[in-house]
């Protein structure tokens, strides 16, 4: 990928904070998902989220790019504060994510799947898009250029025309994060993304990880399970259990905290 | 005339010059990349060529020195070559799969100074083992990903290195420098170094002339009648004689276009797109695509099933007759017709085989009914016998001689004789130098009177003057009771089912053939979903009775074709286990070719062997596995065994 | 044994030994099928992309019908009141969207479905407030809709067509054609295929659902006006006509909720089955077999084949 896939930079600096979120609580009639979480996520860094199942992490996920809506907090991102998000402004804002149990176009191609991704991108209207030559010929052009160059750096050539409901898992997570890509988000939100997957394709998608966000910028929040990739991967750390934060830091910090240990490092999963 | 001129150009870069001035705009190479074609053509080639020659030379590459080229088929790996020989230094291609320790011996053992690699992975394998590679100044890579935040102090991209020899050649001084050494190179001298896997020890590299290396190719082109339209798909190991054969030299000679695809997981779509008129590939790659073929039928509608069906039976009649010239009644020929428009086209196009005028196939046996298969639908595939030592051609099979066991007369201008012992001894036009750095096994190989020994038993056949191999000489063993014991041939035999992957069969010196096999994930897989059988994993399945069943119906067979043919009546297979993992080159079991090493695999597996011939009905087993970063594991498994029925002795005592 | 020879030998003899009425009633039957296949069109585009089982189309049909015979009535030329006629479907789709369904958003189908309910009888109420209950006729000559029929020996006998009939099913297949081609080719139709297949996924790129709701109810109020040009080129449009577009399930089930071909060729087989069965097994049974035959092929299809001709096949793995 060469500049046209960079995100734009704004005027945020490297170690700014990209997103914050502020005391946020969640519940579902009476169950409480998530009590008064805050933390932030600088601009540039692999942030993981971890803790033990129905801690919570996936819902601060969904909190963030606006599938919930909290019942207390704040979002701030990029500097402008939310008592809510919504999918639709998280996506045009620069919010893309992947989801835990891969959710597909299923009867789209992976050419298709990643294009989809583009919609945002795309700007000629309805009824040139109808007589399809002209501007949204020139348009299809050009941002199948960027998905080609995303199939590239993915390594994901050979199923371009499979439609991506006949491809094993390991692939299918790689065409979601294809298309996620595709969205030149300034925040990808990962859920899971090494779910799974056997040790080679986790090396993979480690590695695909690591060069998004060296390469491009790209600010990651990602949740995972694998510890020893959490500690690999990411520059900081929080630890979520009960809905409740519990420890917030580097790798080494949060590995060390009696607080995890207890919690969550200690017990075999 | 063509051969005349090529006399004249007695180098690959003089060939080069020679096909940018004869035919400057004609493509030369292809790439797929980012989804599209890309094409240079040969001027483009050739001012690319010097400007990278230009380059390597600037980073210290002299006469004589050697540069490893490590990746895929790539064009600017090609050009590497390319440059290489430009500036007189040697290239040495190596299996890009290679594992670091093996690479490592290459290097060091070849003495590379610059290495041309494709990726990120082979600047890490190759950072790995640095510090055993004492020779080594550069690294060039083709494919920057992930490499901008390397300590440059050694690195360059290939593509600057372009750009900077394109800006140096401007000026006049360095340009003639580069025109005279250029000039200054001589058929004579070393134009490659191809190292071989080698069935056992380390690999040998065997040094190839730039002129007999010419001149060879410059046979073949005439014998199948190859020129400047032709189309191949390089899609071959670049450290495999094949490619560069196939691709480089006859590609240079003739001046057709190479194609490179996309990515290895592509190769069968860019050979539709491509649809090459000439096509190389070991019987694997033929075996796996007909594998596919049968999988995809099976799924297919009963209709259509039924349709296929009946129209390779009409093919497998009457279309190698059509193909030989020989007679055909004319409803025979009709039938075919019909077959043709509605499978063998659809289908040949599908395997991208539409425009195949010739294909070869080589590097081992291949089954009869395999290689019927594809002839019968009208592709002209031949077989040749060939090695790296000979850059390539022993024997080949001319149109209309053609046969699925042997492997042809005489390939033009070699000569044969077959050593009292059995085993075959070759000259040829393209016959290596020697082995780098290797006098004692160059010694070895070469017979006082020049000859190559080829390691390979095999004779003529009276009538037709084809030779015929039966197996490697040292291989071809005695069970206890004298009877001949040809492993190969019986693995063969097997391997012809789809069914079964790699076999490997026992019994020198022993009182009965025994054999371990490897299913095939994919069909046997295919199968089982269709049978409803459950099976998590490979070891699994491969364990699973009915799996079990199935095999030993397939041995069953085989044991009836041997026990037709006299002289193998007592190899037929007396037990057999499945394998609970698949034999891997990572692990040391196959070579980089993917051939069986028969003897590291029996050291291995003896606890297994033993119990093949102890009369137990299962064995314990655990072996150690190298993932492909290097890290090890250990993997064990009870592996069962089957008993087989044997045609009885009265066959057999006939013969004897 | 009578009976036996009556039901499954007679009816063949019948047509064999008179091709021509044979071919007509298949002809017959096709035609009626294009309307069919048109309703379950609409049907299918809705179900798709929102999961909703849209019980109101047959009404819509009705409604896309009056519309254009009120416009044309109050003289405006066929073009303008063509063209208001659609801009009145996309008020109906917009409002839809925002009344109904975007309110409704995360319910499950069961609500959504009796939403639909509630959109028919509104329909209907609206309707014959404004058109009254009394049946119009579409004036087709203003449409350039060729008049009359045409006629030719076949086998032995004559076979009728009406020339309306042959221009029905050209119009249809182009707007089938159309609509295919939108739905594969163009990014609106890749987003509305993206909504169909997952509308987390969908939503999480950023493709609005409430746009994609428009769309589709505007393209299946299109598929319905011309389903209502078509049905009242023919006879009248009345509020009677949403009884028979109610034959749009049994093509549903017989092709399947989620395929456009599926719902193409269920309306023909429904159409032509029906009518062979009327003509040649009716009498048996004393006629009005017409009414009823359509519900009792689906109802095998329920028993051998529940997923329909071209639906998703459901695989599960054990």
């Amino acid at each position: 990928m060469d500049a046209s896939v960079q995100t734009k930079t704004h005027n945020l600096a490297k170690g700014d904070t990209l997103l914050a979120v502020d005391n946020v609580s969640l519940s579902f009639g009476g169950v409480k998902a998530i009590t008064d979480v805050s933390f932030d996520i600088k601009k540039g860094e692999i942030r993981a989220i971890i803790g033990p199942n129905g801690a919570g992490k996936t819902s601060m996920l969904n909190v963030i790019n606006g599938f919930y809506h909290p019942q207390q907090g704040r979002i701030t991102f990029k500097g402008e504060t939310r008592q809510k998000m919504r999918p639709y402004v998280a996506a045009s804002q620069g919010i893309a994510r992947t989801f835990q149990n891969v959710a597909l176009f299923k009867g789209m191609t992976t050419l298709d799947n990643i294009m989809a991704g583009r919609t945002l991108k795309m700007n000629t209207g309805f009824f040139w898009q109808l007589w399809r030559h002209g501007p949204a010929m020139r348009e299809e052009v050009e941002h199948r250029h960027i998905v080609e160059e995303i199939i590239d750096f993915l390594e994901i050539q050979a199923i371009r025309k499979t439609p991506v409901g006949k491809l094993p898992y390991g692939l299918q997570k790689r065409v979601e994060l294809g298309r996620a890509l595709a969205m030149e988000p300034e925040l990808l939100l990962l859920d899971e993304p090494m779910a799974g997957m056997n040790l080679e394709e986790k090396e993979d998608m480690s590695r695909f990880i690591i060069d998004v966000n060296t390469q491009y910028g790209t600010t990651i929040a990602l949740i995972e399970h694998d510890i020893s990739v959490v500690m690999d991967l990411s520059d900081r750390v929080v630890v979520l259990e009960y809905g409740r934060k519990i420890a917030d830091g580097t790798p080494n910090q949060v590995k060390n905290d009696q607080t995890v240990i207890d919690a969550y490092l200690g017990v075999p999963h | 005339m063509e051969a005349a001129q090529a006399l004249r150009e007695d180098t690959f870069p003089k060939l080069l010059a020679r096909n940018a001035r004869v035919r400057g705009d004609r493509p030369a190479i292809r790439h797929k990349d980012l989804g599209i074609w890309q094409t240079w053509s040969w001027a483009e080639v050739y001012a690319n060529v010097r400007a990278l020659a230009a380059s390597y030379h600037a980073l210290g590459l002299e006469r004589g020195d050697t540069i490893a080229i490590i990746g895929a088929n790539r064009p600017k790996l090609y050009w590497s070559m390319m440059a290489a020989q430009m500036l007189g230094a040697i290239p040495v291609p190596v299996y890009a799969d290679a594992v670091a320790d093996e690479m490592a011996y290459v290097l060091e053992h070849a003495q590379v100074k610059l290495a041309a690699v494709q990726d990120q992975e082979q600047v890490d394998k190759i950072l790995s083992i640095s510090d055993r590679l004492h020779y080594l100044k550069y690294i060039a890579y083709d494919w920057g990903r992930g490499l901008r935040d390397y300590d440059h102090a050694r690195l360059r991209s290939i593509e600057e290195l372009i750009q900077q020899g394109r800006k140096s050649l401007q000026d006049k001084a360095v340009s003639a420098a580069l025109d005279a050494s250029m000039a200054a190179g001589k058929g004579a001298d070393t134009s490659v170094i191809l190292y071989t896997s080698g069935t056992t020890g380390r690999s040998k590299g065997v040094m190839l002339s730039a002129e007999r290396c010419i001149n060879a190719a410059t046979d073949s082109v005439a014998f199948d009648k190859l020129n400047d339209r032709d189309e191949v798909l390089a899609y071959l190991p670049l450290a495999w004689v094949g490619d560069h054969y196939m691709n480089y030299a006859q590609g240079l000679v003739a001046g057709y276009c190479m194609s490179c695809p996309e990515s290895a997981e592509t190769v069968q779509q860019d050979l539709r797109e491509i649809g090459p008129t000439f096509y190389f590939a070991p019987p694997r790659v033929f075996e796996s695509l007909l594998t596919r073929v049968m999988i995809r039928m099976e799924d297919a509608s009963a209709p259509k099933r039924k349709m296929f069906h009946y129209f390779i039976g009409v093919a497998k009649k009457y279309g190698e007759k059509i193909l030989n010239g020989e007679s055909v009644p004319l409803s025979g020929r009709l039938m075919y017709e019909l077959g043709n428009l509605l499978v063998y086209a659809p289908l040949k196009n599908v395997l991208g085989f539409s425009r195949m005028r010739v294909g070869y196939t080589a590097g081992e046996a291949i089954g009869p009914e395999l290689f019927s298969f594809y002839r019968s639908l009208g592709l002209n595939l031949k077989q040749l016998y060939g090695q790296t030592e000979a850059f390539l051609y022993v024997t080949v099979q001319p149109d209309g001689q053609i046969r699925a066991d042997t492997v042809g007369p005489l390939a033009p201008n070699v000569e044969v004789k077959i050593s009292p012992e059995g085993e075959v001894l070759f000259k040829s036009p393209g016959m290596f130098l020697g082995y780098f750095r290797d006098e004692d096994r160059t010694a070895e190989t070469l017979t006082p009177d020049g000859f190559i020994k080829t390691g390979d038993a095999g004779f003529f056949e009276p009538q037709s003057g084809h030779l015929k191999i039966i197996d490697r000489a040292k291989d071809v063993g005695k069970l206890a009771n004298g009877d001949l014991f040809p492993p190969k041939y019986v693995e063969n035999k097997l391997k012809f089912y789809p069914n079964i992957k790699e076999a490997v069969a026992f019994g020198d010196q022993r009182d009965a053939v025994t054999c371990f096999i490897n299913i095939d994930i994919t069909a046997v897989g295919n199968w089982a979903e269709r049978n409803n059988v459950v099976y998590g994993s490979y070891q699994e399945l491969a364990g699973h009775p009915l799996v079990y069943d199935m095999i030993a119906a397939h041995v069953n067979e085989v044991n009836r074709s041997l026990a037709q043919e006299p002289m193998m009546a007592g190899a037929q297979i007396k037990r057999f286990l499945i394998l609970h993992k698949e034999l891997d080159a990572d692990d040391g079991e196959l070579t980089r070719t993917q051939k069986v090493r028969r003897g590291f695999i029996a050291e291995r597996y003896q606890p297994l062997i033993d119990a093949l011939y102890n009369g137990s009905q299962e064995a314990d087993i655990s072996t150690e596995v190298t993932f492909e970063d290097g890290r090890k594991g250990m993997i064990s498994a009870r592996v069962k065994i089957r008993d087989c029925d044997i045609v009885p002795v009265s066959a057999r005592s006939k013969a004897a | 044994m009578h009976v036996l020879y009556m039901v499954l030998i007679d009816p063949f003899v019948q047509m064999v030994s008179a091709p021509d009425l044979f071919i007509q009633t298949i002809w017959e039957g096709l035609v009626a099928g294009v309307l069919y296949a048109l309703i379950a069109l609409g049907f299918v585009l809705i179900f798709k992309a929102s999961g909703v089982f849209n019980f109101a189309q047959g009404m819509m049909v009705v409604f896309a019908g009056l519309t254009l015979i009120a416009f044309q009535d109050m003289g405006l030329p066929a073009i303008v009141a063509l063209a208001a006629s659609i801009g009145v479907m996309y008020l109906l789709a917009f409002s839809i969207e925002r009344v109904v369904l975007r309110p409704l958003v995360n319910q499950p189908d069961i609500i959504l479905f009796m939403a639909t309910f509630g959109i028919t009888y509104l329909l209907i109420g609206f309707g014959e407030m404004i058109f009254g209950g009394e049946p119009k006729e579409v004036n087709t000559k203003a449409f350039w809709l060729p008049q009359g029929s045409i006629e030719f020996p076949v086998l032995g006998g004559f076979v009728q067509m009406q020339k309306i009939d042959i221009a029905a099913a050209i119009i249809a297949g182009l707007m089938i054609a159309a609509l295919a081609f939108f739905f594969q080719k163009t990014r609106i139709g890749r987003a509305l295929r993206a909504v169909a297949d997952s509308h987390k996924a969908a939503l999480s790129v950023g493709i609005s659902l409430n746009q994609i709701w428009v769309i589709v109810w505007f393209a299946a109020g299109i598929v319905a006006l011309v389903a209502g040009i078509m049905w009242g080129a023919r006879s009248n449009v009345s509020f009677a006509l949403q009884v028979v577009a109610l034959k749009a399930l049994p093509v549903l089930i017989l092709g399947g909720f989620t395929s456009i071909p599926g719902a193409i060729i269920g309306g023909l087989i429904i159409g032509v089955g029906e009518k062979l069965g009327e003509f040649y097994w009716g009498p048996l049974m004393g006629g009005g077999i017409e009414s009823w035959l359509a519900y009792f092929i689906a109802l095998g299809f329920l028993l051998f084949r529940p997923q329909g001709l071209f639906g998703d096949k459901i695989i599960e793995r054990i």
